[in-house]
């Protein structure tokens, strides 16, 4: 799976591609570990080419958002395929993540 | 050190002006002292205020009292404003508890605290605070260079933020008793002093009156009487308090042996006022009435898959999910709960049409009822 975070100001964009599961979760792990410490991080999560997301994927979204609400920032995920947006659908998870 | 008497004050008046310049170091402590002190006696017992402040008498202030009434002061220590302290409150009747505390804080020099709460005549306007003259403890603070700092005394002034404002308007206004107020000016400045009055108290009563609700609430939430609890947001927290919907949430959780993220539904009241739910009693006839087709939509949904996380509102989302399908509510409907608890977007109307085939696989009684 490819991460990449393009800043402006306080404003980062994630954007997602390939899978993330049991074997990728731990780089996107490292990858999102940083963003954890930002103040006032306003973060968007681009799904658009993530194709599949495991609940290891699941926990680490809600860390991050955690996090970025812990620091005063925001997190919203955008551009999510039907196959994603059923994952976070049906375990509830549309509920706790902003998703637009 | 030596100052020039430029303020036309005699010897005995400039004497006194000397020892306040020289004793600047021991107010400014002071200050700190008892700033630190009211906030750290507030933080103890989690009283919120809208403001601790201090202040040290400006020069000028000291030289016009001293012009208008030098002669009633025999040293510096006489004057017990020179350092002067103020808690702003909420409400009224935590003046009466700041008070209480302040007594066990400072030394309080009783003689000259004046409750000027209760010093209104009939005819007089006014509407004052509680103001303690006090001295710093020893076992507060002491240090053996200055003990002068425990020596000095100083004003505490305990009022509610409507005081407060009348206190401020007040002096604005120049007239500092009503004997000086012209009569015409005096009904009005009386009739505002009343409304703040009968203000403060009421804020203080409604406030007795939420808490005593929420106590109520919360005994007959504890003790099961839910057709006697309306369904607002105060009885909706509480009712969530006692984790309603755990039982579901642990048997969906069974289907993939998962972690549960305790997650408040807060969201969903707005949703069941809108279904027409009253009471907290409706509540529990939809968990009772469709809890096991929410089961079974989430079985159908999780068994086929590896997930092994949910969010703890995932059962209530799945008992709205069947309450709104079996009661015919259509996919337009269920695009709009979706709308009404996550917000807009492109997925709601996908969302919905999939959980209508779904309803259809299950088999899932319809009432044919048009919702529109």
């Amino acid at each position: 799976m490819n991460v990449t975070i393009n800043q402006k100001g306080h404003a980062y964009e994630v954007v997602l591609e390939g899978r993330l599961d049991t074997t990728t979760a731990p780089k996107f792990q490292e990858d999102i570990t940083p963003l954890m410490q930002v103040s006032k991080a306003e973060i968007i999560v681009d799904c658009a080419k993530l194709e599949y997301t495991s609940s290891q994927g699941l926990r680490l979204f809600l860390m991050l958002q955690k996090s970025v609400l812990k620091n005063g920032g925001s997190l919203v995920m955008k551009n999510m395929s039907a196959a994603v947006k059923e994952v976070f659908d049906i375990t509830g998870f549309s509920n706790i993540i902003t998703i637009q | 050190m030596e100052h020039s008497n430029t303020h036309g004050l005699d010897l005995h008046c400039q004497l006194i002006l000397e020892e306040y310049r020289d004793m600047q170091p021991v107010f400014a402590t002071m200050k700190e002292v008892v700033l630190t002190e009211l906030q750290k006696c507030l933080s103890r017992f989690n009283i919120l205020v809208t403001a601790v402040e201090a202040r040290i008498k400006s020069e000028d202030s000291l030289v016009g009292k001293l012009q208008l009434k030098g002669h009633k002061y025999r040293t510096l220590g006489d004057l017990t404003d020179i350092m002067g302290a103020r808690i702003i409150t909420f409400y009224s009747d935590e003046v009466d508890k700041i008070a209480a505390l302040m007594e066990d804080l400072f030394e309080i020099d009783r003689e000259n605290s004046v409750d000027k709460r209760k010093m209104h005549e009939l005819n007089s306007f006014g509407y004052m605070s509680l103001h303690y003259i006090c001295r710093i403890p020893r076992k507060l603070y002491h240090d053996p260079a200055h003990p002068e700092i425990n020596e000095y005394r100083f004003e505490l002034q305990m009022r509610t933020a409507l005081q407060h404002v009348w206190a401020n308007i007040n002096h604005d206004t120049g007239y500092k008793s009503g004997v000086e107020v012209p009569v015409e000016h005096l009904r009005n400045l009386t009739r505002l002093a009343g409304m703040l009055e009968l203000a403060d108290d009421e804020f203080s009563r409604i406030r007795r009156q939420i808490t005593d609700y929420r106590r109520r609430v919360q005994t007959l939430v504890s003790s099961g009487n839910f057709d006697e609890v309306g369904l607002n947001g105060d009885t909706f927290r509480s009712y969530l308090a006692i984790h309603p919907f755990e039982r579901l949430t642990n048997r969906i959780a069974a289907i993939n042996q998962a972690e549960v993220m305790q997650d408040a539904p807060l969201g969903y009241l707005k949703v069941l006022q809108g279904l027409g739910f009253k009471t907290l009693g409706d509540v529990e006839k939809l968990k009772h009435d469709y809890s096991e087709a929410a089961y079974q939509l989430a079985l159908h949904q999780l068994g086929g898959t590896d997930l092994d996380i949910i969010s703890s509102s995932l059962a209530l989302q799945d008992l709205c999910i069947a309450y709104l399908i079996q009661n015919g509510y259509g996919e337009k409907d269920l695009a709009q709960f979706f709308e009404a608890i996550q917000g807009p977007g492109p997925y709601n109307q996908a969302r919905a049409q999939r959980i209508i085939q779904l309803a259809a696989e299950l088999q899932w009684p319809t009432q044919q009822q048009n919702h529109g």
